[in-house]
């Protein structure tokens, strides 16, 4: 895997993991892209079999005794990190192979700045003890992310989507007219 | 909700975001047609989703306008410059509203 170099050409197909998905492939004409604030997306790919995946997450886990919708438990990472490995061994990947990087966790509001540290940690703790090497992360900080990840060449691509830090919501100024201006 | 439903009653089908980059994040799935979006939004606000929808290969044909009771020149001259390609101030107009994204999407 590498960072900031042209990853895709035109003629790749375009993936989007959203949120709570997990996705892996062994099609190299596949891109799997994200956009990433709180969330943590991790990469996992094995260079043998040629398989990579990419998963998205919102949280790390969910509240003791949940009452959720099993669709809707895609969205912490103890079940998306559990899916991305199943759809990676189901496509031929070995555990002992896989390697990860990790993306995203970054403090978009303050005050939830535990959201993405959480995620993160859960991350770097659920591959531990998987026993799955980290080869690279681009984690926290203030700022969104976009990540584009070739799952068979294992290359990946990480980049802030806006330069703008944590603010706060600002107060809201009186309406004044209905008007619609077109540039 | 209030544009939501002056949206739908016109027929165009809506999909919400709670501020810039739940947008983003929403954004590659749905692939809407037009973004409507405000300034002022918490994580990212109006002028870095239209930056983010700009930059890269994000569509850059994608009509964008921004919904907002700000009504400062200068924001609006930021929103241009970031690629917005319309503004309309609140409380909008449902007819003039309806009648501003069909010009920008035909």
């Amino acid at each position: 895997m590498s960072a900031m170099s042209p990853i895709a050409s035109s003629r790749m197909r375009r993936l989007t993991v959203a949120q709570g998905d997990s996705l892996a492939s062994s099609d190299p004409e596949v891109v799997f892209t994200t956009v990433l604030g709180s969330c943590v997306a991790v990469c996992l790919h094995d260079g043998q079999a040629g398989v990579g995946g990419m998963n998205h997450f919102l949280l790390a886990e969910p509240p003791p005794l949940t009452n959720e919708d099993a669709r809707l438990l895609n969205r912490y990472g103890v079940h998306s990190m559990e899916l991305l490995i199943n759809a990676m061994l189901k496509r031929g990947a070995s555990r002992q192979n896989l390697k990860a990087r990790i993306y995203g966790g970054a403090t978009m509001r303050e005050g939830l700045g535990e959201i993405g540290n959480t995620n993160i940690r859960f991350a770097r703790r659920f591959l531990d003890s998987e026993n799955i090497s980290i080869l690279g992360e681009n984690v926290a900080g203030v700022v969104a992310r976009r990540v584009e990840f070739r799952p068979v060449a294992g290359l990946s691509r990480c980049k802030a989507v806006s330069t703008q830090p944590v603010e706060q919501i600002n107060k809201i100024a009186p309406p004044t007219s209905g008007d619609v201006e077109l540039f | 909700m209030l544009l939501r439903a002056a949206l739908t009653d016109q027929g165009f089908t809506v999909f919400e975001a709670e501020d810039g980059v739940d947008a983003l994040e929403k954004f590659e799935a749905a692939t809407p047609d037009l973004v409507i979006t405000d300034i002022n939004m918490p994580r990212m606000d109006g002028f870095g989703l239209i930056e983010a929808l700009r930059s890269g290969d994000i569509q850059a044909g994608l009509p964008i306008l921004v919904l907002t009771t700000e009504a400062s020149d200068e924001k609006k001259a930021r929103a241009r410059s970031a690629g917005a390609t319309g503004w309309i101030v609140k409380p909008f107009d449902r007819e003039k509203l309806g009648a501003a994204i069909r010009r920008v999407l035909h």
